[in-house]
């Protein structure tokens, strides 16, 4: 239902602004990611969420990057030695932090109170590291974990998946699969390389054909820094016929932490949202690094 | 200094081996970035002083599953790191494990304890110490942990600990680093929940291995209380050079994104000091001459041990 007012603004080419960066939007505040504080800071989280939606952000973006059981899983050996010597809370734990980042999304909106369409994007990232197309599982497991991550984000009342700073077409065709077969407006997120390729090498026109053909509503390019989104939108743009959109991230990354700089205010980086308009753009936002003072500065070019 | 510490090992002595830093120091509120040694090096040291005046004979440098690696795998390539990671990343690893040494070091010498105590410096596996599918084959790993173990010996550490070895053959290379840089080597296994290394290789293999190797001491490690005290009873067989024993206690609570090892145990309120010394006696009953905690113990058990074991000579 909060999906349909973005839907018509895209199909009339109007622009649809998303929020920025979450986690380290957490960070910058001076509060620790390493539980995501979606059960420990919850007023906290949801306070950053009002922030962006008060700076005029169209979508609202869960905090949710790389919440899954299999990233938990990842620290053991194998279930035995998990059982053994692991937290007893991990096979629902991610599940449950899922759920409540989609439920604090959801209490920003009545919170903020808008008076205008506010939509909760489900922020669900690449099984494995998004920067690692080395490590995408295959296809039928992938399609499993999806299955069961968007599941619940859909029951927890999300508007629209954001699978974002994705690295490989293949594992965003099983996710677009996968939030069609349930019934979520899906928007897919790349992260374009310096070449304007996907790390994998594919292009990211080929991607864009490939999401259109898998009934994905949007396009988009994320988590590089302006210039690689800049070389990307020239890749992208002319062969995709759904809408496209950008966030690019600014600083740099520091793991497990971010680098902030003043390489770009929120003025400059209005401007680079501009050119990308100009190449074709309609969902602008920003990704790491980026703040609530970026997106209210990018409500000029509505 | 390591000469003293393999003269009282010699006599049959028990030494007593600290606590763990990344574990304690996430408890107390130290944000997990760069272990600390950027941000909160007073927490770090304070953290060490603490150890030593609990008792402990060695004291573990901050490092451990600080290798370069860790900040190049969260980026797609070296390329990609040098585009949009912080600057300097790739060079960060040496320097971090000198400031890590720096700290040990002054605590101690703050304490008037340089001659009693030994800085004992940490590599661990390459991957994650719970992941021996991961591990590297012999010649990469050896040849990652070379430097590190190089960068120690330069730092003047008193001997080197492999520790959390998962695999023999990393094992191997991580002890053969150490040697070549001409540093004592003691070398600590991850059990698995089966009570052999956590790749499931035998004990007994692993042991025979590094005394072939050249290590002054084999120890078990990374397991509950219990699995160390099964463990520590088959040691006595095993092993022909001292062997130590040092458990963890709680439950490992990964972080809810992956970045490695990230050292966090809950649920700790189960083994209380008294409770691990107790534990842990077992473990000097059954021949171990190095004992010590792992993740989740705090000072408060190194205290525990060190009146268990009585004051040692260096006390």
């Amino acid at each position: 239902m909060n999906y349909e007012p973005l839907r018509d603004t895209l199909k009339r080419g109007g622009v649809v602004v998303l929020d920025g960066g979450i986690g380290t939007e957490i960070l910058r505040r001076n509060v620790t990611w390493a539980d995501h504080q979606l059960a420990t800071k919850p007023d906290f989280v949801r306070g950053i969420h009002e922030d962006y939606i008060r700076a005029g952000a169209d979508v609202i973006s869960t905090n949710s990057f790389q919440l899954s059981r299999r990233a938990l899983y990842n620290h053991f050996r194998d279930d035995a030695h998990r059982e053994h010597i692991g937290a007893k809370d991990l096979p629902d734990r991610a599940g449950k932090l899922l759920a409540a980042s989609v439920h604090l999304a959801i209490e920003a909106r009545e919170k903020a109170a808008a008076k205008r369409p506010v939509a909760v994007a489900a922020a669900i990232t690449t099984l494995e590291w998004c920067f690692r197309p080395d490590l995408v599982p295959k296809d039928e497991q992938a399609r499993r974990e999806y299955r069961e991550l968007f599941g619940i984000v859909k029951n927890a009342g999300a508007d629209l998946v954001l699978f974002e700073t994705v690295n490989s077409i293949g594992e965003a065709i099983v996710a677009a699969e996968v939030a069609h077969e349930i019934g979520l407006p899906c928007w897919v997120g790349f992260v374009p390389a310096k070449t304007g390729k996907l790390f994998t090498g594919e292009a990211l026109g080929d991607a864009a054909e490939a999401m259109q053909k898998k009934n994905v509503d949007a396009v988009l390019l994320n988590c590089a820094p302006p210039d690689d989104i800049t070389t990307g939108m020239k890749e992208l743009a002319p062969r995709a016929k759904i809408p496209t959109g950008v966030y690019a991230h600014i600083g740099r990354f520091n793991p497990p932490e971010w680098m902030f700089t003043d390489e770009y205010p929120p003025a400059k980086y209005a401007q680079e949202c501009a050119g990308w308009k100009k190449s074709g753009a309609r969902i602008l936002g920003g990704c790491c690094g980026t703040t609530p003072e970026h997106i209210a500065a990018l409500q000029a070019l509505r | 200094m390591y000469n003293e510490l393999r003269s009282r090992l010699d006599r049959g002595e028990t030494v007593l081996l600290d606590g763990p830093m990344g574990s304690e120091l996430v408890r107390r509120g130290v944000r997990w970035r760069k272990h600390g040694l950027e941000t909160d090096a007073p927490a770090v040291e304070s953290l060490h002083a603490e150890y030593l005046n609990a008792g402990a004979d060695i004291l573990r440098t901050n490092t451990f599953q600080l290798n370069p690696r860790l900040y190049l795998h969260v980026f797609r390539d070296l390329e990609h790191m040098r585009q949009i990671g912080a600057p300097g990343l790739e060079h960060l690893v040496p320097k971090l494990q000198k400031t890590a040494v720096a700290l040990a070091k002054s605590a101690r010498s703050k304490a008037g304890a340089d001659g009693r105590v030994a800085i004992a410096g940490v590599i661990t596996p390459i991957e994650h110490c719970y992941r021996p599918d991961l591990s590297l084959p012999y010649e990469t790993a050896l040849r990652e942990h070379q430097p590190m173990a190089e960068a120690f010996a330069a730092e003047k550490v008193d001997l080197l600990l492999a520790e959390s070895m998962n695999t023999i053959h990393e094992a191997k290379a991580a002890l053969a680093a150490g040697r070549a840089a001409k540093l004592p080597v003691w070398v600590s296994f991850v059990l698995g929940p089966e009570g052999e290394l956590l790749s499931r290789e035998p004990l007994a293999d692993a042991v025979a291995e590094m005394q072939k190797g050249g290590a002054e001491a084999v120890l078990v490690s990374n397991a509950p209380p219990e699995d160390i005290t099964k463990a520590a009873a088959r040691m006595k067989g095993l092993a022909k050079v001292p062997f130590g024993a040092f458990a963890h206690i709680g439950r490992f609570s990964p972080p809810s994104w992956k970045f490695d090892f990230h050292p966090q145990f809950i649920e700790t309120e189960g083994w209380p000091p008294a409770k691990y010394q107790a534990e842990a006696r077992k473990w000097k009953d059954a021949g171990a001459r190095i004992v010590g905690g792992c993740c989740g113990t705090s000072p408060a058990h190194t205290k525990a041990l060190r009146e268990m074991l009585g004051a040692g000579r260096g006390n």
